[in-house]
């Protein structure tokens, strides 16, 4: 490996270990196992960069896409780990103002508080933990039509609510 | 042609795949869909895209203070061996190539056709995303040899197993259950209801080390898909 393919390497990682480490965290609960997921994530990423299309998304959100199933992964294999998505997503989407993101983040995280909290839970036990609709009306405890519903009219609220900012924003 | 009546029948489904909250069953039902339609094809980025953002919520952490290095140890360590695989899957691509030409009989040129090389072309960058070597596929089979489902497979990095039954087993959850010869792994659990069940995952042995993949049912019933031997080019 070429020493600028290094140094590339390494300011891609200093770039987003924050970001990429917070999400294995807040996945797989525990700091060696996010860790790891972490790591992979970076090694999966670096070596498949050719892949991303920038006209698909930002990398940030393309690494964190791999971020999440690398850990859904490990939350797949590893049933052991002592993980409460439930609990999880309520702390990710409840207004919590000590919680440290970038600005890029801030319009989703005030969207999705600005949409019924059980939707908002839905998706973010989707998207983050890989949650099924019919694992999450067993977790939640509702009927599989109730948490089907929850998901598809949370995500389109959010899209609702991430235009009107855009609008206002042009 | 797009069938404007599918599409409403599918729209529900959209967001249930854009968040990867669908079942395996309706996964595939709308990706069908999408092979001939445009217009949801593009609403499902758009809301594949939105739900990936959501990502962005996690609040950001510091690693540990050795992290950086160790990514970058491990980066180095993988660049060689991904230069490996993929010198590896072009003989065996030609390898392929040359089992079609025997089969199509001496004296005969076979000349392919732009749509299968379009086709080749296409499962060589889907199998390059995650440097694969090749998919397979077997169908499961009851005591009557009736097909009642399949398996897929892909070998890459990660590998990975994914089973579909359909609807005829009994209700209930069937563990998919991977045997190698070092044993017997269960690595996903697939529930039948009325429309069939999909369930998988990747997993840590080489596809060619997989000797069958059973679909184990609550009362111990099992159902198996029998691997064809000879699948690895190693």
């Amino acid at each position: 490996m070429a020493a600028g393919d290094i140094d590339a390497a390494a300011t891609f990682v200093r770039r987003f270990q924050a970001r990429v480490y917070g999400l294995a965290l807040a996945v797989v609960g525990a700091a060696p196992d996010a860790e790891e997921v972490a790591q992979e994530a970076f090694v999966r990423a670096w070596r498949h960069a050719g892949n991303f299309d920038p006209r698909r998304g930002r990398v940030s959100t393309w690494l964190l896409t791999i971020t999440r199933n690398v850990a859904i992964d490990m939350l797949r294999v590893r049933r052991d780990l002592p993980v409460e998505p439930a609990a999880v997503a309520e702390m990710l989407v409840g207004s919590v103002d000590d919680i440290d993101r970038q600005a890029e983040s801030d319009h989703i995280a005030a969207a999705l508080r600005s949409i019924p909290k059980d939707q908002a839970v839905a998706v973010v036990l989707a998207v983050h933990f890989g949650l099924t609709a019919r694992e999450i009306s067993e977790r939640q405890e509702i009927p599989l039509g109730t948490a089907k519903t929850r998901i598809r009219t949370g995500l389109a609220r959010l899209r609702s609510k991430l235009e009107v900012s855009r609008d206002r924003s042009d | 042609m797009t069938d404007r009546t599918e599409c409403m029948e599918l729209a529900d489904l959209l967001a249930e795949v854009a968040t990867g909250a669908a079942s395996g069953p309706d996964r595939a039902r709308l990706l069908r869909h999408l092979n001939d339609c445009d217009e949801c094809r593009q609403e499902l980025e758009e809301l594949s895209r939105l739900a990936d953002e959501v990502l962005l919520i996690a609040p950001e952490r510091e690693p540990p203070a050795a992290f950086e290095s160790a990514v970058l140890d491990r980066i180095i360590a993988s660049a060689p061996r991904s230069h490996t695989r993929r010198l590896f899957t072009r003989p065996a691509l030609q390898l392929a190539a040359a089992a079609i030409l025997a089969m199509a009989g001496a004296g005969i040129v076979w000349q392919a056709t732009t749509d299968d090389r379009e086709l080749a072309a296409g499962y060589r960058e889907t199998l390059d995303v995650a440097d694969g070597q090749y998919f397979a596929a077997a169908p499961v089979t009851d005591d009557t040899g009736a097909e009642i489902g399949h398996v897929f497979l892909y070998d890459g990095d990660p590998s990975w197993v994914f089973a579909v039954l359909g609807p005829e087993p009994a209700p209930g959850d069937y563990d998919v259950v991977v045997q190698t010869g070092d044993g017997a792994s269960t690595i996903a659990t697939c529930e039948v209801e009325t429309a069939g069940c999909g369930g998988g995952a990747t997993i840590d042995a080489r596809i060619s080390a997989i000797q069958d993949v059973r679909l184990v049912g609550p009362d111990g019933t099992w159902f198996t898909a029998e691997l064809a031997s000879g699948r690895s080019a190693e």
